[in-house]
């Protein structure tokens, strides 16, 4: 059983007059901080879902994980440094999250295992938002699905930089706060895994036949 | 600069993370290194991918209800139920 869901089958047992008597007991002050949160903090809910996809592969865990990640930033509200980026902050949180109950069963590094990046990828597909379709270059005609395989093919510290830097658009000086290591680290990272996936990009170029010499005539 | 320090550089300089005086140099370089400046844009060109291709999923509608429910008006009950754990 999960903690989040322990926590909810307690709040079901309890009596509706009950929570009634305490939101209305709720101090000004707790109120505020409801407020301020959900300002703050909520906001971000659905980049912390992606996230937590990206990690778990899987949208019962991803949910779980988000929900944790949720409660525990509630919780320590009060230590958010108030003025700095309160997404770089519930990233770390879930994170930590992350490595403390998914981790040790998760898969052997190294192995990729695509049909299961394919399987995910399909079942989740259809509530996608939608995307610009703007460049000319060859890349253009790759399928998304090729992308996020190329993606999931790296290695997690190569990926995890990579998607901290180019889907969330943190600076280095979070991303090496969040993954714990020097920025020297972050940038050689980012050199090394951009290097890895463009490697994979032009796989998937020649498997589909694409020109790969910035060449858009077909 | 010599192509070593640009490869350092590289991945700060495609994020512009670079210091002011760093990103000159480095840029003075890729004006007389073919292969540092390719290199230079196939990096820019693999983060554009990354950042336009990848689906970016809505969170179903049950997370965004506990979340709401969370932070609305069970949060004491909550903190009574941490301290069990
Ligand atoms: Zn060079």
């Amino acid at each position: 059983m999960t903690e989040t869901g322990r926590c909810e089958h307690m709040k079901k047992q309890e009596p509706i007059h009950q929570i009634q008597t305490k939101k209305d007991s709720l101090s000004r002050e707790e109120q505020q901080k409801q407020h301020e949160f959900q300002k703050e903090a909520v906001v971000h809910l659905n980049s912390l879902y992606n996230y937590a996809l990206h990690m778990t592969m899987n949208p019962d865990d991803a949910e779980d994980l988000v929900q944790e990640t949720y409660l525990k930033a509630y919780r320590f509200f009060n230590s958010f440094e108030r003025g700095t980026n309160c997404k770089a902050w519930l990233f770390k949180i879930l994170k930590n999250n992350y490595i403390n109950r998914f981790r040790k069963n998760s898969r052997e590094p190294g192995k990729v295992d695509y049909d299961l990046i394919k399987d995910f990828y399909h079942s989740i597909k259809d509530t996608r938002s939608d995307t610009t379709e703007a460049e000319s270059d060859y890349f253009h005609s790759l399928l998304h699905e090729e992308v996020y395989q190329a993606l999931h093919s790296l290695p997690e510290e190569f990926r995890e930089v990579i998607q901290l830097c180019d889907m969330e658009g943190f600076t280095y000086e979070e991303i090496a706060n969040m993954v714990e290591s020097p920025i020297g680290t972050v940038r050689s990272r980012l050199y090394r895994g951009r290097k890895l996936l463009r490697g994979q990009l032009e796989d998937y170029a020649k498997k589909f036949g694409f020109n790969t010499n910035n060449n858009t005539e077909q | 600069m010599n192509c070593k320090k640009a490869r350092v550089l590289m991945s700060a300089a495609v994020d512009s993370e670079l210091a002011l005086k760093e990103e000159q140099d480095f840029l003075a370089h890729l004006k007389q290194c073919k292969e540092c400046h390719e290199e230079f844009e196939d990096a820019k060109k693999t983060k554009m991918i990354i950042k336009e291709r990848i689906v970016q999923f809505k969170a179903p509608q049950s997370l965004v209800d506990a979340i709401m429910q969370l932070t609305s008006l069970t949060a004491i009950e909550h903190e009574d139920t941490l301290l069990f754990e």
